[in-house]
């Protein structure tokens, strides 16, 4: 009897441990965990609760409304006030765009959850105010009209996101109309839902020879002034290089390469780089990263320079041709990166998240990734891309009382016409705007992404 | 008091927030009138017995009513009636057995019955929701087996161990540290696995057979003391399970949506998710009675009545029920400790392990250390079977405690009586 008693004892102490830890699962699902909980996608409680909370407004930083809720039938649905200009960048509904990456934000709840505001304003979620000028944007958005590409603005001192314009655009609203219009813009080969901003991958062609310059200047392989030789055509590293010009350049100067876009000089540059070297500059101007703007975005590509022939492939992505695939928003860091002195800075495009009485809240700002070529490197490249502009191949960015710095390409792919880039900066001394566009099968840069980028270059110069 | 007093005023809150009309206060009140009536007539007849046991229990009762009012008025109406009835029979039993300890004799009847109430389950029970633990009278019942087995078997396994307990307590080999049981303990332990095992496949629920798997094993322990029998048993039986659930794989989808919730979050794992993100939605201090519409919550009035309390009344609310929980526990173990007689020891000590293990399992399932299981919650749940036999279970452990816990001395006499 003795021994049952004991044995009774410990059975009870042994249930009263599972009691305690119950306890203690649940102060860690009800008290540390309950935050993320609540904010979760999936809940269904929250998803009721969350749909009788106004959604805060996206503003752009010149104070355009770009979304904002409307009430209707006792729910709260988005409204597009601006049509297609901010469609990629807010979406059609609550799972796509800046309504899906700022839930939280935009509804006031999880990490942005204050129950002292709740208490003071009632429910409702907080506002957003954007980096992009709404000038700029509805300029690019009606230049790409009709056509397929982007259009990104950059401010190089900060990161800024001034512009961002990916076409075709749709109208949320119409998109949502019915089924079928729905089941069309799902299903068009053009893709209008893509942000080719960010997750558009294109060969960038000869804007590429920026970097490639970049780097040799960088490591001290050669000078602006520096000579090579160009016969037209050349056999570099096992395969023939074309230059633009069938005649070929004779002598010329790195300088009047980048100018003139010289690729037999450029494919010559990167064999004397090594694919070492041109590996570690990748990575120094992140050209392949994600780019982290609160949206979703695409990672680049580059050949394998280890792969069999691989030096074949290296002598082609001096020139930006072959394998290499990269994203407009990539090009246009890349050339705020010699815009700004060699300093790479993140972009970004959420400025502020506001109370709705408009006390801010949060500031962001780009987050600097270090230098990626030194000062005099990138005084020397915005030279060369100043002279493209004075009198080589991007003549016509050319904008009255600016020093412009611009370079052009004409990316070859497999199917049509070639795909036009332009990407640019201005003023030369002192860079406020950065500029990248891409035309998909738009043929040559100067002449179908030209326009665009001086255009968009010239308003917000105003600016 | 106390109960009738919560029950009138939690139900008058759902009133107030569910818009009924407020005479479903007033039924908050009955499960309270009617244990009132019970205790007194209890009383009437001897004094001497528990006194903590039924408040706490009745406490839950009436709980039981005020949630379920809040999540199915319709249910709430059923609850109640299974409670006056689940009552009344404790009542009837309280009285009917004169000595706990003549219950000893009758358990073999209760063992053959108790395993052939599980055994005819298994096979021509009616599947409910994927499991099959219903057994139907034709015209006249249809109940929930594995509860009035569970009663069952209690008694079997107490009165078994207090008349043959010596058997099982030949001392095995120690190997490794760990003394491993003599073929005469051995062969019931299997016996016993494989048992728990057929129930999880032949009736799909693992909640039952993690019920019955650690009474057995806690009974076998109380026999011999030998804590390394119940960790072997348990370890055979964990591998039963993922064998049983690798060959049957339908049995378990609850498995996979134990271990990775997140891989299927609007399928196989919306039910635990949704249960969690109730708790979350309750925080610590709860959203307030009635607040959240827990239509889109799986089960919510049967498997999930704790997610329902938990996301009403918060943390605070899901500890204090905890604590009652705990302390139904402590003081039926302590009925068992306090026990002069074997038999009645062991079984309040089963009976002890019963509620106690139905709530971890239960809880333990919500709160994600083992896969969610759709046993009933003692007290709370809807589920008239379920209700009925907790409420005899109490009643057999009043009788214990009426028979076979001495009466207290008084320490000190007075001096002026």
């Amino acid at each position: 009897m003795q021994e049952l008693s004991a044995n009774i004892r410990r059975l009870a102490v042994l249930m009263l441990w599972g009691f305690l830890l119950v306890c203690l699962l649940f102060g860690y699902w009800q008290a540390v965990r309950a935050p993320g909980l609540r904010a979760n996608p999936h809940n269904e409680q929250a998803r009721q609760r969350e749909n009788a909370i106004k959604p805060g407004c996206v503003y752009t930083a010149d104070g355009e409304v770009v979304l904002r809720a409307e009430r209707i039938a006792d729910e709260w649905r988005p409204a597009y006030p601006q049509g297609a200009v901010y469609c990629h960048l807010t979406g059609y509904n609550r799972d796509t765009g800046l309504q899906k990456a700022m839930r939280e934000v935009l509804l006031g709840i999880g990490a942005y959850e204050d129950w002292w505001r709740t208490v003071r304003y009632g429910p409702g979620g907080l506002d957003i105010a954007l980096t992009v000028n709404s000038k700029a944007q509805k300029l690019a958005t009606m230049l790409m009209r009709g056509k397929r590409g982007s259009v990104v603005a950059l401010d190089p001192r900060t990161g800024a996101v001034l512009a961002m314009v990916s076409a075709p655009a749709y109208d949320p609203a119409v998109v949502l109309e019915n089924k079928l219009s729905y089941e069309m813009f799902r299903n068009d080969p053009n893709s209008p839902e893509l942000n080719r901003a960010l997750q558009g991958l294109y060969p960038p062609g000869s804007i590429f020879k920026v970097f490639t310059a970049a780097v040799g200047l960088d490591i001290g392989l050669v000078e602006p002034e520096t000579i090579f030789e160009c016969s037209g055509a050349t056999r570099v590293s096992g395969v023939l290089v074309k230059c633009r010009k069938p005649s070929g350049h004779g002598r010329l100067t790195l300088s009047w390469a980048l100018a003139d876009s010289c690729n037999v000089a450029f494919a010559k540059l990167a064999e004397q780089i090594g694919p070492a070297q041109f590996r570690s500059y990748l990575k120094k101007f992140h050209l392949l990263d994600q780019s982290d703007v609160s949206l979703p975005a695409s990672q680049g590509k580059m050949a394998d320079f280890d792969a069999y022939k691989g030096e074949r492939e290296l002598a082609q992505a001096a020139f930006g041709q072959g394998a290499t695939m990269v994203t407009p928003l990539a090009m246009a860091r890349m050339t705020a990166t010699v815009a700004n002195g060699g300093e790479l800075i993140q972009p970004y495009l959420v400025a502020q998240v506001k109370r709705r009485d408009g006390q801010i809240l949060r500031e962001y700002s780009g987050r600097s990734l270090g230098q990626a070529i030194s000062q005099e490197t990138a005084g020397q490249v915005a030279g060369m891309m100043a002279q493209a502009v004075e009198k080589g191949t991007a003549s016509r960015m050319a904008l009255p009382g600016y020093s412009v710095a611009a370079k052009t390409g004409s990316a070859q792919v497999m199917h049509g016409e070639p795909h036009a880039w332009m990407v640019a900066f201005a003023p030369r001394q002192a860079p406020r705007v950065v500029v990248a566009v891409v035309v998909e099968n738009g043929g040559a840069g100067g002449t179908v992404a030209g326009p665009i980028a001086r255009e968009l270059l010239n308003t917000l110069l105003a600016e | 008091m106390v109960c009738g007093a919560i029950g009138g005023l939690g139900l008058a809150l759902v009133a107030e927030a569910t818009a009924q009309p407020l005479s479903w206060a007033l039924r908050g009140l009955t499960p309270a009138g009617v244990l009132l009536l019970a205790a007194l007539l209890m009383d009437l007849v001897n004094g001497h017995r528990d006194r903590l046991l039924l408040p706490l229990c009745g406490l839950l009762a009436t709980l039981s009513v005020v949630f379920l009012t809040r999540t199915d008025v319709f249910l709430a109406m059923r609850q109640l009636i299974a409670i006056v009835i689940g009552v009344f029979l404790m009542v009837a039993i309280y009285f009917l057995i004169e000595d706990v300890r003549s219950l000893g004799r009758l358990k073999y009847t209760a063992g053959v019955c108790g395993v052939g109430l599980l055994v005819v389950t298994m096979l021509w029970g009616e599947v409910h929701h994927g499991a099959r633990l219903w057994l139907a009278i034709p015209h006249l019942v249809t109940f929930q087996s594995g509860e009035v087995a569970k009663i069952l078997m209690a008694i079997f396994l107490a009165g078994y161990v207090a008349e043959r307990g010596e058997l099982l307590r030949r001392t095995g080999i120690r190997r490794m540290g760990m003394r491993l049981p003599p073929l005469q303990v051995a062969a019931p332990l299997l016996v016993v696995v494989i048992f728990c095992l057929a129930i999880f496949v032949a009736q799909r629920d693992l909640g039952a057979a993690m019920l019955f798997f650690g009474l057995f094993v806690a009974m076998f322990y109380l026999a011999t003391g030998q804590a390394s029998y119940g960790l072997l048993a348990t370890v055979v039986f964990g591998l039963g399970l993922v064998i049983a659930h690798h060959y049957f794989p339908h049995v378990g989808v609850r498995m996979s949506s134990w271990l990775n919730p997140w891989a299927d979050p609007q399928g196989a794992g919306y039910q635990p998710l949704q249960a969690l993100f109730c708790l979350g939605e309750g925080g610590i201090f709860g959203a307030g009675l009635a607040h959240l519409p827990v239509t889109k919550l799986p089960a919510a009035a049967t498997d999930l009545i704790l997610v329902v309390i938990g996301a009403d009344l918060g943390l605070i609310g899901s500890l204090s029920i905890v604590l009652i929980y705990a302390l139904i526990a402590l003081r039926s173990y302590g009925l068992a400790w306090q026990a002069t007689d074997r038999f009645a020891s062991l079984l309040a000590a089963a009976l002890a392990t019963v509620f106690s293990l139905q709530a971890l399992v239960i809880m333990g399932g919500v709160l994600r250390v083992i896969p969610l299981t759709g046993i009933t919650t003692p007290f709370l749940s809807y589920g008239g079977t379920s209700v009925v036999v907790n409420f005899v279970a109490l009643g057999l452990l009043l009788a214990v405690s009426r028979d076979c816990v001495p009466q207290p001395e008084p320490t000190e006499p007075d001096a002026r009586a």
